[in-house]
């Protein structure tokens, strides 16, 4: 036994050492945004009457239970101020195990480099046992830190420690589930889909039993966070649940592993045409073809979640009838402003998850380069012009029709026509911005074009916390969201829409200048 | 009639490293042009500025006597190119992939005789990309290549993941177009494959030419290996001017000669009564490295 785990110490502390930048940066997002919440909801909802007020709200909307789940304890603070953190950014937490499992197995495997390493004095079980190893270590620290952060900003104690290790625990089941996803496809793009799709599906469960069948939200992990009921009469055994489901997973996962050659997929790969379709006949349709397939399945995802979100708004005016908040919502107009300002709020939120398809794009283009794909497509009658345009409208038009089909949604779910359509594609320009950033970065060096995904989370943390930290103006204008008019709760703005337009066109003539004088590979 | 392709001094730094330094290449129309070096010697450097993928930092470089950089989608359409490591799309499938390469250089695949080929490399075009070996993707561009008439073919060690059958089949396919009138650039470090069918050779290290010329040419400034049998006492060869590493195996001596040693030597031979003689002329080998020995 001990053979087949050989070096798993060194895998680890190498896999560790790969992920120094996107590990602690991962864990430290998350951490900072539940003490935000934590710290933030005291102070706003200051008697308990206002908090039950407000969780009652919550609870009232259907559409925020699907998204949230319940509260259980009207009165508790804890839940009030976890609200989102219990099941919609428990998500992000499977999502972290996700992609460090996957990216130290299959990955490895497709690309030939756990041939070599398989090759050397390591165990056969090495390699997984040690990714795996990472996602628990990342989870137990992220559920650590979770904990203390909520105690210090003045949670009850136990509260926050069973709610860290109800995190601990999601991330362990997104490891056990990318274990067993890993050994399905050889592709490391479907198992990223499979194991992405399981957590949606376990999500979408639970959001089902939240509403209408409560017993399948039991079944699900997402349903556990709520039902731990960490703020008030825990029910703390629930947590076994998460290691004994992450164990069986992961069991099923190391047995499957044990029967298949590395490399190999459980599922067969399937056969493709033997001819290449006559449309496919340069790189604009080779670079559609390879983003068709994302680029469907987040206009289903985008579209979902745009419905969800479009229902929630119509509740809003009963969620925040507070002492404290009453006032603020004189401000702004009545429940009619408040409800546009949130139609605003959301399509930010949507414009950002958004952009990431777009950085995707561009940074695919990097990997092709990288791998010399693309060096064969130049060698051809094939013109840099003719690529980059290929490259560029993948990422611009489909981030575009993304976020149409998001704003189309949202007005279906809220009912009301224009406004929310307005609200998204008043985004635009702002997500043309950072995508034209990553254009350039792609067009300066290849390689440069992942710190598309640094400049994205710049903008959003400036964003989010740009204003609580009393940052100077000018720092947070650097953002191209700061600059999108807050349509449609104040009249839109031609102004500063027209200059992100010229800015982002500026962004992407420089790169068209700097991609066609740089060399390739 | 101008070169095909003709570079002078081209040089290429990496940062401060000097991937090309002053390199020469000339190759003529019609001609298999055999680009042998070591690893890292920058054949594949060369062969990326002719294809305008880099832009060099001095010196000249034309193809069909156009620029590589500016006139670039033009030199494409009349050429095909096979890297020395082939990297597909994971989700198309090899067929795809070669009629999309084929229509990028603006040919109808159906056109082309790229089913025959298919079938000549054994290529099951129906697998996705990331199911093929790096010798099966090293086909994919092969048929793409093969599979359409052509003015230049740019290969870079193409051979590198074929097996000996497939490799036969790669020199058939060569030869073919050879007899076509295509130009062809291949570079290599097997030196019995550019021995077999190219008819001319350069050869780099360091980013510099150390040598160019046919064959023939090549061997001729060389030693020639000779082994004589005699009769009588073994003559005294070593004091020979142009006669290298004597050896003597009982009445058998053999050595290296200089074109200019020959007369002695023969004359040496005669009087030892010499009853049997051969000389073989120096393999590419012997050129190749007997070349990297006299550069510094």
């Amino acid at each position: 036994m001990s053979d087949r785990l050989r070096g798993t110490g060194l895998l680890l502390r190498f896999a560790l050492r790969r992920d120094r930048i996107l590990l602690p940066a991962w864990v430290l997002v998350l951490t900072a945004t539940v003490v935000a919440s934590a710290a933030a909801t005291g102070p706003l909802y200051a008697t308990t009457a206002e908090r039950v007020a407000a969780a009652e709200a919550l609870n009232a909307s259907p559409a925020i239970v699907a998204l949230y789940g319940p509260i259980l304890d009207t009165s508790s603070l804890g839940e009030l101020s976890m609200t989102k953190m219990t099941v919609l950014y428990a998500v992000f937490v499977a999502f972290m195990s996700v992609v460090l499992v996957r990216r130290h197995t299959r990955v490895e495997e497709e690309t030939g480099r756990a041939e070599l390493v398989g090759a050397t004095a390591v165990g056969v079980d090495a390699p997984l046992v040690a990714a795996l190893a990472e996602a628990v270590l990342a989870s137990v620290v992220l559920g650590v830190l979770v904990a203390v952060g909520n105690i210090a900003s003045g949670l009850p104690a136990t509260g926050s420690v069973l709610f860290g290790a109800s995190w601990t625990g999601i991330g362990l089941v997104g490891a056990g589930i990318t274990v067993l996803a890993a050994q399905l496809s050889s592709s490391a793009r479907t198992v990223g889909f499979v194991a992405s799709g399981a957590i949606g599906v376990l999500y979408l469960l639970r959001a089902i039993g939240d509403t209408s069948a409560g017993w399948l939200s039991w079944l699900t992990p997402f349903g556990w966070g709520t039902q731990l009921s960490a703020w008030s009469e825990p029910r703390a055994w629930l947590l076994v649940a998460y290691p004994l489901l992450a164990g069986a997973l992961t069991a099923v996962g190391v047995a499957l592993r044990r029967r298949r050659d590395l490399g190999a997929g459980l599922l067969p790969d399937r056969a493709g045409p033997a001819e290449g379709a006559p449309r496919l006949r340069d790189a604009l349709a080779l670079v559609w073809r390879q983003q068709g397939a994302a680029l469907a399945g987040w206009t289903v995802g985008i579209g979902v979640i745009g419905v969800l979100m479009g229902s929630i708004v119509p509740n809003i005016g009963d969620l925040l009838d507070t002492e404290t908040t009453r006032p603020i919502i004189e401000a702004m107009g009545g429940v009619g402003g408040l409800q546009d300002a949130l139609v605003f709020a959301l399509a930010s939120v949507i414009a950002v998850v958004i952009t990431c398809f777009g950085i995707s794009a561009v940074t695919r283009a990097a990997g092709d380069e990288h791998d010399g794909r693309t060096e064969i497509v130049l060698a051809t009658a094939t013109s840099r012009a003719g690529l980059l345009v290929a490259v560029s409208s993948a990422a611009i038009l489909g981030s575009t029709w993304l976020l149409l089909v998001s704003g189309t949604a949202t007005a279906i779910g809220w009912g009301r026509g224009l406004g929310a359509v307005g609200a998204a594609l008043a985004q635009a320009p702002a997500v043309w911005v950072v995508l034209g950033v990553a254009l350039l970065l792609l067009s300066v060096r290849s390689r440069w074009a992942v710190a598309g995904w640094a400049v994205l989370a710049a903008f959003v943390t400036l964003g989010q916390v740009g204003a609580g930290l009393e940052l100077p103006g000018w720092v947070l204008c650097l953002s191209p969201f700061h600059h999108v008019p807050k349509y449609p709760s104040e009249a839109f703005d031609w102004r500063p829409e027209l200059l992100l337009t010229v800015l982002a066109a500026a962004l992407v003539s420089v790169a068209w200048w700097r991609y066609r004088a740089r060399d390739i590979g | 009639m101008s070169s095909t392709i003709e570079v002078r001094g081209l040089v290429k730094t990496f940062g401060s490293a000097r991937a090309l330094d002053g390199l020469d290449l000339e190759v003529a129309p019609g001609e298999v042009h055999g680009f042998l070096g070591p690893n890292g010697a920058g054949k594949s450097t060369t062969i990326r500025v002719l294809l305008g993928l880099l832009r060099s930092n001095g010196g000249a470089a034309s193809v069909f006597g156009l620029d590589p950089w500016r006139d670039a989608t033009d030199i494409h359409r009349r050429l095909a190119y096979v890297p020395g490591d082939v990297s597909v799309w994971p989700n198309l499938s090899g067929g795809e992939t070669i009629d999309l390469l084929l229509r990028m250089r603006d040919l109808d695949p159906r056109s082309t005789r790229r089913d025959d080929l298919l079938e000549r490399f054994e290529l099951d075009p129906t697998k996705k990309g990331r199911a093929y070996s790096k010798g099966n993707r090293q086909k994919v561009a092969l048929v793409a290549a093969f599979a359409a008439p052509t003015d230049l073919l740019i290969l870079d060690e193409p051979t590198s993941g074929l097996d000996p059958l497939m490799e036969q089949v790669f020199n058939e396919c060569l030869a073919e177009h050879k007899a076509a009138g295509t130009t062809v650039l291949l570079s290599s470090h097997i030196l019995s494959e550019v021995e077999r069918l190219a008819d001319r050779v350069t050869i780099i290290r360091s980013g510099r030419t150390v040598e160019s010329g046919s064959l023939e040419e090549l061997r001729h400034l060389r030693r020639n290996r000779v082994r004589a049998e005699v009769s009588g006492p073994v003559p005294d060869l070593a004091g020979l001017d142009g006669v290298h590493d004597v050896t003597v195996d009982g009445r058998v001596v053999s050595a290296s000669v200089d074109p200019s040693g020959l007369p002695p030597l023969l004359s040496a031979l005669h009087h030892a009564g010499v009853v049997s003689l051969t000389s073989s002329p120096p393999t590419l080998e012997e050129l190749f490295l007997d070349a990297y020995r006299s550069t510094p």
